[in-house]
């Protein structure tokens, strides 16, 4: 038994789930769900179709190379079971995923970060040019900053309310 | 999902090229058939000077359906055409080698364990064991 991983949106195909085609030139190509498979019968092409990981490694979204990717490659020789291999293996499996996890956090928060400061820029900017929106133009006159207005609000007390309830 | 009227492409080198399904075997009004079952067949296409002639009428097994093979691991494999090997009356296999995209051969296998037999040569372009 071995997990395979769906042709167009490379997630892991369990058994029992999915189907696969095997074209007239023998090859096989695995969907692990009807979304993706119908999407193939549409010809659509795995990288220019947003949620797939072919997209997201092609542009950048996700990590294309690391050293933790080696570890997980396909090997077609058959191991002999022996049991130290095997407890080592789970117990590397875990760890592995643990710092491929961590690095992809790394890559997605080191792409997000000039959105803060541009965010910022992106708000000064709107607000040097929209401050007619918020401001009136006389009070404009009288405090040229570009400081919003206080507003003086009314609070009703709430307490004549309560005391017609209870009544 | 082969039933009578269907064409299918033939998968060995037995002079057939396209056959026309009239009947399947097995029950008197059984209504489909799937990879392994046997069907009779009119040839609609021939390759010429072979001892299979057009509008002959013969047995085939059916290799590859575009209907899902439904495994009862719970693998389903599609194929992209509809195809038959000929045989004859016993279950042997006319052509002396058949062109099959692994996954389903072990089916045929089973149900007709004559066919993969000393006499035919398999040519397959990809093994995958199952």
């Amino acid at each position: 038994m071995r997990i395979e991983k769906c042709w167009f949106c490379s997630s892991s195909i369990y058994p029992g789930h999915g189907i696969q085609f095997v074209r007239n030139d023998a090859k096989i190509f695995r969907f692990c769900r009807s979304k993706c498979h119908k999407n193939f019968k549409m010809k659509r092409n795995p990288r220019k179709v947003k949620w797939t990981k072919a997209y997201r490694r092609v542009h950048g979204k996700d990590m294309t190379q690391d050293s933790t990717f080696e570890l997980e490659r396909k090997r077609n020789r058959p191991e002999r079971y022996d049991r130290n291999v095997a407890e080592n293996t789970l117990k590397a499996i875990k760890k592995i995923d643990k710092v491929r996890v961590a690095r992809e956090a790394r890559h997605h928060a080191q792409r997000m970060k000039g959105n803060k400061v541009s965010e910022m820029k992106a708000a000064v900017k709107e607000l040097e040019q929209s401050i007619h929106m918020v401001k009136a133009p006389i009070a404009l006159k009288e405090d040229p900053s570009l400081t919003l207005p206080k507003l003086k609000v009314k609070v009703v007390q709430p307490a004549q309310a309560e005391d017609q309830m209870e009544e | 999902m082969i039933q009578p009227q269907t064409l299918l492409n033939v998968a060995d080198n037995s002079g057939a090229r396209e056959l026309m399904c009239i009947r399947i075997l097995g029950a008197s009004n059984r209504r489909y058939a799937h990879i392994g079952d046997v069907i009779v067949a009119v040839i609609k296409e021939a390759v010429p000077n072979m001892p299979l002639e057009r509008s002959e009428v013969i047995r085939a097994v059916i290799v590859r359906t575009c209907k899902e093979l439904k495994r009862e691991n719970g693998m389903r494999i599609r194929y992209d055409d509809n195809a038959a090997v000929v045989i004859d009356q016993e279950g042997n296999p006319k052509g002396t080698r058949v062109l099959v995209q692994s996954p389903g051969i072990e089916r045929i296998e089973f149900h007709k364990n004559r066919l993969i037999s000393s006499r035919s040569i398999i040519v397959v372009d990809e093994i995958m064991i199952e």
